[in-house]
């Protein structure tokens, strides 16, 4: 054991204590943060959803069909959102928001494109990740897309800060920079950490008191200072000797005193 | 030192100091063992009541005749580079990455610009979404307590 220190505990005994485990009198109370996968939405800076679509929609390739307008109803149905599978109403959604924010119509591969491509494949793998959560192929590629949004948006910011800021609108994302350095979250920093706080605060508390007792005192001290400085002024000049208070110096007194009595009725006045 | 009033450009920081800005001053410096330069960062607090610089700004400043205060240094002489709003120093015409925005924009003409797309000229300035959206302007930190109130720079 690692008994580096003796302790007297009364005049006979004597007692080996431990000395490198600090324990903090204080009663602080430290509650480790829930791990929260970075798949999670409210990590990865998603705010809004996917919309909700019509399922009787028809498929993105046979919208502008005429021969389909007229077809049979049955045959219509085979061609709706509803009745194909959901990789289809991923291309309708993500031609959608596309559509959102790309420069002109044939616009596909500049920046608000991609982030737009890539912001609707996240939300719907998502989506998927929360119904089937051991679907480790698509939790791969959902962390390695958020990334890679991320990159995409800290180079937009870079080139063209308010096509940036535009972007976060319309899709809707929180675009937090990364913290500077990784650390482990560790009981020991934490308590650190709150405790330095709650010093900062107690310390900020005291202060405050100190400047309040100190402003209440600046009234009595001007009144008396002016009471004096006045007598002072008198003696001088009866007296005949070189005058070292002057009126001057007794108004500018007596106008801070004004604006002190001012403000602080103006305060009383808040309170009530 | 003091009095000589040294210009320094350097990129600004966030900080969370009231009137002041973080700038980095970043120089090489020779690792004589392996004869090779490596970045090193400088950090100056440079007096700015109104905030005229955010961060990533590359801005110029200029040493004060005497400390303003423990920190404060030097005073925010000009803003040479906004983040995000390059301008080309040798034609004056805004860049982005590779190409103008004025070829851009005319390129976009040229297919049929987009109703909804981004606008320059209907675009506000910088800065409408810090807080909300965009985090920014201050720095973020790995979230290592859970106290029940909101903390929006932790990650």
């Amino acid at each position: 054991m690692n008994f580096g220190k003796i302790l007297r505990t009364s005049s006979v005994h004597w007692q080996l204590a431990r000395d490198y485990a600090f324990k903090s009198d204080l009663k602080i109370k430290w509650v480790r943060p829930e791990k929260l996968p970075c798949t999670k939405p409210e990590k990865s800076g998603d705010l809004g959803k996917l919309p909700s679509i019509n399922e009787k929609e028809l498929r993105l390739d046979f919208k502008n069909s005429k021969e389909l307008q007229d077809a049979d109803p049955v045959v219509q149905s085979l061609f709706q959102l509803g009745n194909n599978p959901l990789a289809e109403t991923s291309r309708y959604l993500r031609d959608q928001m596309i559509k959102e924010v790309q420069r002109h119509p044939l616009d596909y591969g500049s920046m608000e494109a991609k982030l737009a491509r890539m912001t609707v494949r996240i939300r719907s793998m998502q989506e998927q990740l929360d119904k089937f959560p051991r679907n480790i192929k698509v939790k791969v590629t959902l962390k390695e897309l958020i990334d890679k949004r991320k990159k995409f948006l800290k180079y937009l910011r870079r080139w063209d800060y308010r096509r940036f800021e535009w972007m976060l609108e319309k899709l809707d994302l929180v675009y937090k920079p990364p913290p500077t350095k990784f650390h482990w979250i560790t009981r020991k920093e934490s308590l650190q950490k709150l405790t330095d706080a709650h010093c900062e605060q107690i310390k900020e508390e005291r202060l405050a008191e100190y400047r309040k007792v100190l402003n209440e005192q600046k009234i009595p001290f001007l009144e008396d200072a002016i009471k004096k400085m006045e007598f002072v002024h008198k003696e001088q000049i009866d007296l005949e000797i070189p005058l070292t208070v002057t009126e001057e110096q007794i108004a500018d007194f007596k106008r801070e005193l004004e604006y002190l009595k001012s403000e602080r009725e103006t305060k009383t006045e808040d309170r009530e | 030192m003091a009095s000589r009033g040294a210009i320094l450009l350097g990129q600004c920081m966030p900080c969370i100091k009231k009137n002041a800005s973080k700038i980095r001053i970043r120089h090489m410096e020779l690792d004589k063992n392996l004869n090779m330069y490596f970045k090193k960062d400088e950090y100056f607090f440079a007096h700015d009541p109104e905030k005229v610089c955010k961060t990533g700004d590359i801005v110029l400043i200029r040493e004060l005749p005497q400390r303003l205060t423990r920190l404060i240094s030097h005073t925010v002489e000009k803003i040479v580079y906004p983040l995000g709003d390059i301008i080309d120093p040798i034609t004056g015409k805004k860049v982005v990455v590779g190409k103008y925005r004025d070829e851009i924009e005319d390129a976009n003409r040229l297919y049929g610009k987009s109703e909804k797309a981004f606008d320059y000229e209907k675009a506000p300035p910088r800065g409408r979404l810090e807080g909300t959206r965009d985090f920014t302007h201050g720095e973020t930190y790995i979230k290592y307590h859970e106290d029940g109130k909101d903390q929006p720079f932790a990650v």
